[in-house]
């Protein structure tokens, strides 16, 4: 069977960057993903990023997927498409990773490996939900950044996060008409920068408020909302029908988890986070020796960070790998580290920041 | 807290409930002790059948028609619905060597009294879709079913505790009481427990438990690795078991030249599929100690196995997998009866891969030894003293 210093599962923003470090340490790396393209979710963002010069602020999330690609390819990194990884098993030279590839089921040694699985919409239910035209606001913006095609004219959409605002604007840069933004807490999730810019192109933003059905006989026809209290009951009497054609949903996102669980991981619980996320120590290295984790399976956040906790992991296994002295290794993830935390700063970044510093705090035994 | 009872029970597995209940129903003060849950070990890890068919003709098998005939009206008895459903079943024969070994199987079988016959795999194929074009012929018995593994337990469960027996998860014994060299009681995680009588039902773990009383039992931990496809409409009609399992099983001595990975691992096809839709295909059988995880080449061959004798799953989807470790025996039956030497102990442990289908007479024949010093019929071949169980 095939053996290679590090396999990473995933080919995301986290999974290419850790890939990038290793190769950088002169290590055999193999990425496997189960898409046909690399990239993750990188090539539908196709606003510009935030945070500093070195996050690449100011630059389209495409044109950062392009880069990490590009130097993929420099660096000789082998990735392997539309192979969806099934299992991990335990191994003497490290851990079998096991995925079907054109048609068959195969399976390669990785002395390590790290996880990039990233994380998956999470859903809403409610009479209607299953109709054609309710879809994850992730799977509208795909539909329009990357294959073109508009979901629907009239859109709902549920959830202020960034994810909703931005893929509201965008939905709205594509020709659709987004009637409502509608959101249950009783003031916005995300940045006001974004709110701002849907709210000057006319779109509504109901604080406070949630579907209570939608209607329709093969798709989506009418979408009714309703008023929440501040103890998230609906109001009766506050009804109110909007005709539409889509829903998209933006309530947040879970860790795709099942390879770490199967991994015999040990796991812990934050929902800021988005629920159960293995428990890792400061070089992402989970419960199950020589397997990391690194972006949004480690604990769901954005591109930035998954960049730079998969810069982490690669450059950790290198060390381990011993590409790398302690020293060196010390120093370069030093300078991660450093980025990372400026990343985690501000109002939304500090509660992540504190989120991380709790499971770390795991790690070392607390609880 | 100290409890004080007639008998105490290790295990809450289904032979460990099995005993509770049973116990309890005769009127005796029952507490069982469970280190985990129930059907945490070899319960709620294995396939769910209830076969007659790959008992060995004796008391073997004899026990084994005793304990369906319990089942049949068991569902009624525990006020419990345990999904035994008794469709039949079949093993596949897919050479000369396997044929011949089926032919003087089946022969004993029917002396002792089971339904059972050689079909060709014309008429086999009448009875299930799918099987190899390959094959040479089934046994069939009508007699065979299953039963849902996790229902029977706490059914069981259910059924002692209605009866006035303790049950106690998460309480794992760890010592046992003596007094006079005789064992009189069990520590646990929840609290010592005086009795007259400890009953050790632990299956695959009993012989660490019988470490701390000096023994060495010939109990041995053995691995069953298992496949669980997506749920879908009825296919798998009854239980469908290789001849290779039974030659493996009880004429291991053919097989010890066997280059195939396959036969290395134990595997022996066992499929049949739940009330719910999902089919259940086994499985190896490894010793490999306490660990229960999973291998891809355990799988693969499983999975290779499955669709050489029945093409008809291939295009099916696999959505789990699991392992759990079965009490194995060196003479394939369980040790069930008191210790010499050991005042006070009770062994019921060591059914390997029959613990479901022996569960039923196992509580009765338990019942029997300790509250009337005689089981329903002659089970001197249980006997754990026909071992050596004390180390030296």
């Amino acid at each position: 069977m095939r053996k290679v210093q590090a396999v990473i599962v995933g080919g995301g923003p986290a999974g290419l960057a850790a890939s990038i470090e290793i190769a950088k340490a002169g290590g055999k790396v193999v990425v496997i993903d189960e898409n046909g393209k690399p990239g993750g979710q990188l090539f539908k963002q196709i606003h510009k990023f935030f945070g500093s010069r070195e996050h690449r602020a100011g630059v389209r999330g495409y044109d950062i997927g392009t880069q990490l690609l590009k130097e993929t390819e420099d660096l000789g990194v082998e990735v392997l498409l539309d192979a969806p990884v099934y299992g991990l098993f335990r191994d003497p030279a490290g851990i079998m990773v096991s995925y079907m590839k054109d048609g068959r089921e195969q399976a390669i040694i990785g002395e390590k490996v790290i996880l990039a699985t990233g994380a998956a919409e999470n859903a809403l239910v409610f009479p209607g939900s299953t109709l054609p035209g309710v879809m994850g606001a992730g799977c509208a913006q795909t539909m329009i950044n990357v294959n073109r095609v508009l979901p629907g004219q009239k859109v709902i959409m549920v959830g202020s996060g960034n994810v909703g605002l931005i893929v509201s604007y965008q939905l709205i840069q594509a020709g659709a008409e987004v009637l409502a933004l509608v959101e249950a807490a009783p003031s916005i999730g995300g940045y006001g920068v974004h709110a701002g810019k849907i709210r000057r192109a006319g779109t509504p933003i109901y604080v406070g408020h949630t579907i209570k059905r939608v209607l329709g006989k093969t798709q989506v026809e009418k979408v009714e909302l309703v008023a929440l209290d501040e103890k998230f009951q609906e109001i009766p009497g506050t009804e109110k029908m909007l005709e539409a054609d889509t829903v998209c949903i933006a309530v947040g996102l879970t860790p795709l988890t099942e390879l770490a669980w199967l991994a015999g991981c040990e796991f812990t619980f934050i929902p800021l986070l988005g629920g159960h996320i293995p428990i890792h120590n400061e070089d992402m290295e989970t419960t199950v020796p020589g397997l990391y984790v690194a972006g949004d399976i480690a604990g769901a956040e954005e591109a930035s960070t998954a960049m730079e906790e998969g810069r982490l992991s690669g450059i950790a296994a290198a060390e381990a790998l011993q590409l790398y002295t302690a020293e060196e290794a010390k120093a370069l993830k030093a300078e991660v580290w450093d980025r990372m935390n400026a990343l985690r700063t501000g109002p939304f970044g500090q509660k992540r920041y504190d989120a991380k510093a709790q499971l770390l705090a795991t790690a070392k035994g607390g609880k | 807290m100290t409890r004080t009872a007639d008998v105490a029970i290790v295990g809450g597995g289904v032979n460990g409930c099995s005993i509770a209940y049973r116990l309890a129903k005769a009127g005796k003060k029952v507490v069982l002790c469970e280190k985990g849950d129930f059907a945490a070990g070899a319960t709620g890890s294995c396939d769910q059948m209830v076969i007659l068919q790959s008992k060995n003709p004796g008391i073997h098998l004899k026990l084994a028609l005793d304990s369906a005939e319990l089942f049949q009206t068991l569902a009624q008895e525990l006020d419990y619905d345990i999904e035994y459903f008794r469709h039949g079943g079949m093993i596949t024969i897919e050479n000369e060597m396997e044929m011949d070994v089926m032919t003087d199987f089946v022969a004993k079988q029917k002396k002792i009294g089971l339904e059972v016959d050689i079909i060709s795999r014309e008429e086999a194929s009448k009875r299930q879709r799918g099987l190899g074009e390959h094959l040479l012929g089934c046994t069939y018995s009508a007699q065979d079913g299953h039963v849902n593994p996790f229902k029977l337990n706490m059914g069981f469960a259910q059924a002692a505790k209605k009866a006035g027996a303790e049950l106690l998860i998460d309480a794992e014994v760890t010592d046992f009481k003596m007094a006079g060299g005789k064992v009189v009681g069990i520590k646990t995680a929840k609290g010592d427990v005086d009795a007259e009588t400890v009953v050790l039902a632990a299956g695959a773990w009993s012989p660490l438990l019988g470490q701390k009383l000096g023994m060495k039992l010939p109990i041995k931990p053995r691995r069953g690795q298992i496949i669980v496809s997506q749920p879908c409409a009825p296919y798998i009609v009854g239980d469908i078991l290789s001849a290779q399992y039974i030659v493996a099983k009880y004429h291991p001595e053919t097989l010890l030249n066997a280059k195939s990975r396959g036969i290395q691992l134990g595997v022996g096809l066992a499929i049949s599929q739940t009330a719910r839709g999902g089919i259940l295909i086994g499985a190896t059988r490894e010793f490999v100690d306490y660990d229960v995880s999973n291998t891809r080449e355990g799988i693969r061959e499983i999975l290779k196995n499955a669709a050489r004798l029945m093409p008809g799953l291939k295009n099916l989807n696999i959505i789990r997998v699991m392992g759990g470790v079965r009490p194995y025996t060196p003479d394939g039956l369980p040790l069930v009866g008191c210790v010499k030497g050991m005042d006070g102990l009770f062994m019921a442990a060591g059914h390997e891969g029959d613990g479901i289908a022996l569960s039923a007479v196992t509580g009765k024949i338990v019942a029997g030894l300790i509250c009337e010093g005689k089981a329903y019929t002659d089970v001197s071949a249980l006997d754990p003293n026909r071992f050596e169980l004390f180390a030296k």
